[in-house]
């Protein structure tokens, strides 16, 4: 692994570790205010009905209950809850009402309590009576776009709430070049993020009816405009604190959810700070990954070479569009553009509304939906043409200095052919053996699968925010604090910043610290989604690290008698290039700056000839460049048993091309928690609901499975193949997402070689591979 | 009705008022402001919760306070003394097992009642000894390897 300095490119431990193992005092679940009460929801059980009656009479009465919210008492604005757009985005589809008074779903919120305590809030959400007039539901994308289906929302025809094609070059020319034509159906399920600290929030209204909030989520700036927006109050009376950490993403917080402005609403009521969380229950109607089922058909030389492509999604969006009305345009993008070369493309994308959830965002955001057909039909081609599929890959796939087919410039770096050569290698690809070939029951197999984004940072995307914002404080000490309102949603990316504005400032980077933030002290920041940790804020706090960079060698340059052209800095030192010797400690210089007019000598009191007087700090608010390329190809070994159809994850080797590796320990963490969330999808997670009800039936830990420790493989093997991308911080690219978006197809495409077993609907349970296999 | 218990709590005797149906974890969290135990499910699904009750690890959410009159409870803030860290959580900081940290709490008490009983555990009972405890975040390599460090089994990388 090269090493650009001391800080980037090194295994540095998170900055945070320490506080999380000896109690982890700075997630939002920790907030506690003085006279804080607790907030809970009454939900509808309901899939489709109209509240007609609500009392409230006999739930008031309960000793300790502060306030009750009725549809009649929340406005009744519609909005999109996304953070990642503005409310008034071209894109966004505006249909959630925060408490209306037609509910969509089982669980939608009809009435919320403040209360002493979350025991008395609780009772009294059961005390409300509530009459509700049922109408008819419809808990399939089928039935929904049925002749004579029910409407769900009045603004679409046929429930559907996205309808979009594209199309490039001449599909029919394509398909009527083709030798073969390859057509199959690939299903995926609704899975739920299941970040551990669930969603939280604590408001706290002023008397001057400033709001105050914290809260468990991916985007303070989006917090607050939604916020802000819902209450119908300029943003300026809304102030978001940003958490020092919270207990996990993975896209689920990337939206308002009801607690923030119902638990402000209460705030105003009763003048007291109202905290909400949601439980594990309400979690699993929450925040569940977009279930789409996909037709993918494709026509190919006999060669290998790809002619054409063709694709229609249909995704169940649920009750709200929200997140289904932006992954279905990021799936047709992620599946049938990136990773594979076409010369013919042509995609139908539905997202279609039910009475079922709100689908939401999941790391990946419809890439792995996408993955799971192309890449096990990529083998499905393979084995009927005999052909190898590391090589159909490669001859398929982009080449570094390729123009880039949709956006402007080129791949700059691009080691995806790399990936797949060096991946393959240590499987032992060239030892794969026929499906079905272990003589014993327990049949083991190779599979690939791979994952390339063209999204991360979202660059050039219409009504997407992706610019951030970073400030660099120089302290008298020698060290320095970030200020950004990019939030380490787990990833570790508070240390990588730090490293970044180390290796920058040529400081240490345990003298680098991520300071406390608000929106109402920095910069706008897009958020933590989409893999741009990295690469676009990373990029952000080097430049603002630059820019105080020059204020230090401006400063330094009067102490040191030389032109700031002429200096440089590394171990906290800035020194005259060519000349090391000539130099001065940061602290020094840091500290003049900030001193009064004069300075202690050991001669006593001198006057101060620097000029330049003020803390040095830095700034910067910008675009990133472009979106970076990552690529990635994995490869997993699987052990199927054909006389239980249980299967099991042997062995995971990963290789990436992420550019330059800012802190392996964590791009490895990155890899392998996202081979626990792609063994979760692809063999064991389903959020299910009851087909009749709409009901959820796997509201817990125990009805719902993902996987321990030990359903995890004792072997992954996380490879980067390095390179220095021109447009990222110390040729850093992005990571995340890919990790999620390999492993379904990759499973699956090696329970095929190990039994011959092709399964196209996830998730893989025994069930399905015993009836693949004819056994069942 | 509240009842008293007097429970040792990080070694220090505590005197309790508990109502009958209060958690082990809302006694720790709400009324003593230890917040290293995590509420993650409460009904004992994801062992963010996890302490140890005389040396056994156990799920605080699904333990009444009231049953623990003259029991010894350890906490994840009761392991580090005087600033300096135990030797699993030190493991947990030395190998990068924590990246949310939501888990890592529980997942440290999982830890050290698995090599209180096992002090040399193979992988295989490592992940066994994990399994009551969720995380989605690390995929539970480093985590696994950690325990081998803190066990003495491995240096950390």
């Amino acid at each position: 692994m090269a090493t650009i300095s001391d800080t980037v490119g090194t295994r540095v431990r998170h900055h945070d570790a320490i506080d999380k193992v000896t109690g982890g005092r700075g997630y939002p679940v920790n907030v506690n205010l003085a006279g804080m009460l607790h907030g809970r929801m009454l939900r509808s059980p309901y899939a489709h009905a109209r509240i007609v009656r609500m009392d409230i009479d006999e739930a008031k009465t309960l000793p300790g209950v502060r306030a009750i919210l009725t549809p009649d008492d929340v406005p009744q604005v519609k909005y999109s809850p996304i953070y990642f757009m503005p409310t008034e985005g071209l894109a966004c589809i505006q249909d959630m009402t925060l408490m209306g008074r037609t509910v969509r779903h089982v669980g939608q919120p009809v009435a919320a309590v403040a209360a002493d305590t979350m025991e008395i809030a609780e009772q009294a959400a059961q005390l409300i009576d509530v009459e509700y007039e049922e109408l008819p539901a419809v808990l399939t994308v089928e039935d929904a776009m049925a002749d004579g289906a029910p409407a769900i929302h009045d603004y679409t025809s046929g429930n559907v709430a996205v309808d979009e094609t594209f199309e490039t070059g001449d599909p029919d020319a394509g398909f009527a070049a083709a030798d073969h034509v390859f057509e199959q159906t690939y299903e995926t399920q609704r899975i739920n993020v299941c970040a551990l600290e669930p969603h939280v929030c604590v408001a706290d209204v002023d008397a001057y009816g400033n709001v105050t909030i914290h809260s468990s989520m991916q985007h303070l700036f989006g917090l607050r405009e939604k916020l802000a927006f819902v209450l119908g109050l300029p943003v300026s009376k809304v102030k978001v604190v940003k958490p020092p950490y919270i207990g996990g993403g993975f896209g689920g917080k990337l939206d308002i959810t009801p607690i923030e402005p119902l638990s402000a609403l209460l705030s105003m009521e009763t003048h007291r700070p109202v905290r909400m969380a949601l439980s594990r229950a309400e979690e699993f109607v929450t925040s569940n990954k977009c279930p789409i089922r996909i037709r993918l058909k494709t026509g190919v030389k006999s060669d290998g070479t790809i002619t054409v492509r063709e694709a229609s999604s249909l995704l169940d969006a649920g009750a709200y569009a929200t997140h289904g009305s932006t992954v279905i345009m990021v799936h047709g993008l992620f599946g049938y553009c990136f990773t594979y070369k076409c010369p013919n493309r042509r995609w139908h994308g539905r997202s279609v509304h039910t009475n079922n959830v709100t689908s939401g965002g999941f790391r990946g955001y419809g890439g792995p939906q996408a993955s799971f057909g192309v890449e096990q039909q990529i083998d499905e081609i393979c084995e009927k043409l005999e052909l190898d599929p590391v090589e159909f890959r490669i001859r398929n796939s982009h080449s570094e200095g390729e123009d880039h087919p949709f956006f402007d410039g080129t791949f700059t770096t691009y080691r995806f052919h790399e990936c797949l050569r060096k991946g393959a290698e240590r499987i032992g690809w060239s030892d794969r053996t026929a499906p079905g070939s272990d003589p014993g029951p327990v049949k083991t197999g190779i599979g690939l699968g791979c994952a390339v984004t063209w999204t991360s940072n979202c660059t050039a995307q219409p009504d997407l925010y992706e610019h951030s914002g970073a400030f660099i404080k120089l302290n008298p000490d020698g060290s320095a604090d970030i200020a950004s309102a990019a939030i380490d949603i787990g990833c570790g990316q508070n240390t990588i910043f730090c490293q970044i504005v180390a290796a920058e400032l040529g400081i240490p980077v345990e003298m680098v610290r991520m300071s406390s933030a608000d929106t109402s002290n920095v910069p706008f920041d897009a958020p933590m989604h989409a893999s741009r940790g990295t690469n676009a804020v990373g990029a952000t706090v080097k430049a603002a690290a630059a820019d105080a960079r020059e204020q230090l060698f401006r400063v330094a340059g009067t102490m040191l008698d030389a032109s700031p052209d002429d200096l440089d800095a590394k171990d906290g030192r800035v020194f005259v290039k060519g000349a090391e010797i000539v130099s001065v400690s940061i602290a020094e210089v840091a500290a003049r700056a900030d001193s009064p007019l004069v300075t202690m000598t050991r001669q006593g009191p001198q006057p101060d000839a620097t000029p330049y007087r003020g803390t040095i700090i830095g700034s910067a608010a910008m675009n990133p460049a472009v979106s970076p390329i990552p690529a990635g190809a994995m490869f997993v070994q699987v052990a199927v048993n054909t006389d239980t159809g249980e299967v099991r994850v042997l062995r995971a080797v990963y290789a990436h091309d992420i550019g330059r590796v800012i802190n392996p320990a964590g791009a490895e963490g990155q890899v392998e928690g996202g081979l626990q969330q792609g063994i979760g999808y692809t063999l064991m997670e389903h959020t299910q609901f009851d087909p009749e009800t709409g009901a959820c039936l796997s509201g817990d830990f125990l009805d719902y499975k993902m996987p321990t420790a030990f359903e995890m493989p004792a072997e992954i093997e996380c490879i980067f193949i390095e390179s220095d991308d021109p447009n990222g911080p110390f040729g850093a690219k992005s990571l995340s997402e890919c990790c999620l978006i390999a492993p379904p197809g990759a499973i699956a495409n090696a329970i095929y070689n190990a039994t011959g077993a092709r399964v196209r609907d996830l998730p893989i349970t025994p069930e399905k591979v015993l009836r693949a296999l004819g056994r069942l | 009705m509240k009842q008293k218990v007097t429970i040792t709590v990080n070694g220090e005797p505590t005197e309790i008022w508990a109502a009958p149906h209060e958690t082990l974890l809302e006694t720790l969290r709400n009324d003593m402001h230890l917040v290293g135990a995590k509420q993650g499910c409460d009904t004992g699904g994801c062992g963010c919760c996890t302490v140890l009750i005389d040396g056994q690890s156990r799920y605080s959410c699904m333990t009444y306070t009231v049953t623990l009159d003259g029991r010894d409870v350890t906490s994840v803030e009761g392991l580090a003394d005087n600033g300096e860290l135990d030797a699993v959580q030190q493991a947990f900081v030395d190998t990068g097992a924590v990246q949310c940290g939501y888990c890592t709490c529980g997942m440290i008490m999982a830890a050290k009642h698995l090599l209180s009983v096992n002090p040399k555990p193979t992988d295989r009972e490592i992940r066994k000894g994990l399994s009551g405890n969720l995380c989605r975040c690390t995929g539970y390599h480093k985590i696994v390897e950690a325990v081998r460090v803190a066990s003495g089994q491995q240096e950390a990388s």
